[in-house]
């Protein structure tokens, strides 16, 4: 598969803060690709360098397989950070600069202000609109002219769920027709929701990468308890897809590789002669589970 | 060329700002020079009564002298710093909406968009002078008795002039904006600079008792405005014995021109230097 994207060992300080710790990357044609983690782990520096605002200390990345460059740039429709258009213009003219930037004709304005529901405000003044909109603006604005790649940078932020639902009902539809998205988010569910590949990123450093349902993949967790605790545990770890456990004074928390059911369980450890006390089955947030990652990797 | 001055017409044609400025800045100039001759013939009504023998009234707005008068007078500071200000905000403005950033993420080199802003200063600078050129000719040829295609055309070199002397104010005014970023801060260093540091540091080396030789006109913002260095009031010559210009020197209009480039030369470096 064609590389789209390749980033090599790139590092970014400021100051004292190393913002991006010798980061690699590599996105292909068509991936939605995820950078996820939480507020200032690097995920806009990234962005930001691989965009030409901000000058990496160290490391170098290619874009379409060459140096990056304006022409490049042209190929790309990025949202990053707050939406920037000058606030006495209409859309409609705002849309024109970046369309006469990127040399295309002003045929996909119409086109791209329809599909972000702004078409109804396309003569009003950028600085009437509410932040929702403004948003919006920004990704019809990264959409203008059908880019190569479009990278996005908490496109959802700010938005309400409406408005969130039908952004990301976009990038999906956008997806689809083969445009690769580079999406940088804190919101584990939207990633889930919207990526095929991830990056985990945690202060500057990537923690690992991959498909989304192998970086991802959720095990599940059950709460147990029994007179025998102590034969409990042994029992527990002769079970073909036991991971983990973590024990208290009076239970234990296990984690499975794969997906258990709760009966099979109680039969697995009634036929060990081991009777439980308790037994609850422990569905863990995305949340809680991403931050587990961030964790484990301290 | 023509695709980049396409995009900052988009960003000023609605500015209302832009226009006022530029509204004012009109006013403020035609209004200055149909003053100045009645308020020079004030001036010399009040030394007359003084002198023993009167000096005569003067007459600026004729042929061939009315190039220089008018230069001089579209040259004096409070009248240049409209659309010096102009500049600054309208490159203030790329840094407070983040629309640089956005303009080079779309596939702008940070080159080409020092040269959208130069193109820009070129063009107003180009409209200006022509403006101005029109003003002095209709001015000049309603005041004129006996005219000739060479008298009309024998000063002309001022208006050459004026267009480096408006030309370099408004690169000097870039180079604030693009260094400073902030709006407020730009316009407030900028004029505080114009008005009050340099004419300080003017009489400080214009003295002979710090420098021998007078390295004043090496001022920038000085070696903008003496390019038309005094009008054509042949009065002055004889009460005040001043050496009055014939024309515009070529060397007067390196040294601005000398400063312009080097102005540029260093925000396009701190441009490349430093992260948007």
């Amino acid at each position: 598969m064609e590389t789209i994207l390749s980033v090599n060992n790139i590092s970014k300080r400021y100051g004292k803060i190393q913002a991006v710790n010798d980061l690699s990357l590599e996105v292909k044609k068509g991936q939605v690709f995820g950078i996820l983690g939480p507020n200032g782990s690097g995920k806009t520096t990234t962005l930001s360098t691989i965009l030409e605002l901000i000058r990496a200390n160290k490391g170098d990345f290619q874009w379409f397989g060459e140096e990056p460059s304006k022409e490049s740039r042209k190929r790309i429709g990025s949202v990053i950070e707050s939406p920037n258009f000058f606030p006495y213009l209409s859309p409609a003219i705002n849309l024109k600069i970046v369309a006469d930037i990127k040399d295309h004709d002003y045929g996909d304005i119409d086109r791209v202000l329809i599909l972000t529901g702004l078409y109804e405000r396309r003569n009003s003044r950028f600085k009437t609109f509410s932040f929702g909109m403004k948003q919006r603006l920004a990704v019809a604005s990264a959409l203008l002219g059908n880019p190569d790649v479009l990278i996005l940078d908490e496109p959802t932020n700010g938005l309400d769920p409406q408005g969130i639902a039908h952004i990301r009902e976009l990038i999906l539809s956008i997806a689809s027709q083969g445009t690769t998205i580079i999406l940088a988010s804190h919101l584990l569910d939207e990633v889930q929701k919207i990526c095929s590949h991830v990056a985990v990123l945690d202060k500057g450093k990537k923690l690992f990468d991959g498909k989304v349902s192998e970086v991802l993949a959720i095990s599940d967790s059950f709460e147990l308890a029994s007179h025998d605790l102590e034969g409990l545990k042994k029992v527990v770890a002769q079970h073909p897809a036991f991971q983990s456990i973590t024990p208290s004074s009076d239970q234990i928390l296990v984690y499975f590789k794969d997906e258990v059911k709760a009966e099979e369980l109680n039969q697995f450890f009634f036929l060990k002669g081991i009777i439980l006390s308790h037994l609850s089955e422990r569905k863990r947030s995305l949340e809680q589970h991403f931050l587990e990652l961030l964790d484990d990797n301290k | 060329m023509i695709k980049l001055l396409k995009i900052e017409a988009k960003k000023i044609l609605t500015y209302k700002i832009f226009w006022i400025l530029i509204g004012l800045y009109f006013i403020f100039l035609s209004a200055g020079i149909s003053m100045a001759e009645f308020m020079i013939n004030n001036m010399v009504d009040s030394t007359n009564r003084h002198l023993p023998i009167p000096i005569p009234h003067v007459a600026i707005y004729f042929f061939p002298w009315v190039w220089q008068n008018i230069a001089f007078f579209a040259s004096i500071r409070y009248v240049l710093i409209f659309p010096a200000m102009v500049i600054i905000i309208l490159i203030t403005n790329e840094f407070t909406f983040k629309t640089i950033r956005q303009n080079v993420i779309n596939g702008m080199s940070k080159a080409e968009f020092l040269a959208s802003k130069l193109q820009l200063i070129l063009l107003i600078s180009l409209a200006i002078t022509f403006l101005l050129s029109i003003g002095t000719l209709i001015l000049g040829l309603s005041n004129t008795s006996d005219i000739s295609f060479g008298l009309v055309l024998e000063k002309s070199s001022f208006i050459f002039g004026f267009f480096v002397t408006i030309l370099s104010f408004q690169i000097f005014a870039l180079f604030f904006g693009f260094l400073l970023r902030n709006t407020g801060l730009s316009i407030a260093l900028f004029t505080l600079y114009v008005f009050i540091v340099e004419p300080i540091l003017y009489y400080f080396l214009k003295s002979p008792i710090v420098f021998k030789n007078d390295i004043s006109t090496y001022l920038p913002v000085n070696s903008i405005l003496r390019i038309t260095e005094y009008p054509a009031i042949p009065v002055l010559k004889q009460v005040m014995g001043l050496n009055l210009q014939d024309s515009v020197s070529f060397l007067a209009c390196c040294i601005p021109l000398f400063y312009s480039a080097l102005m540029v030369g260093i925000v396009y470096w701190v441009l490349l230097k430093r992260d948007l």
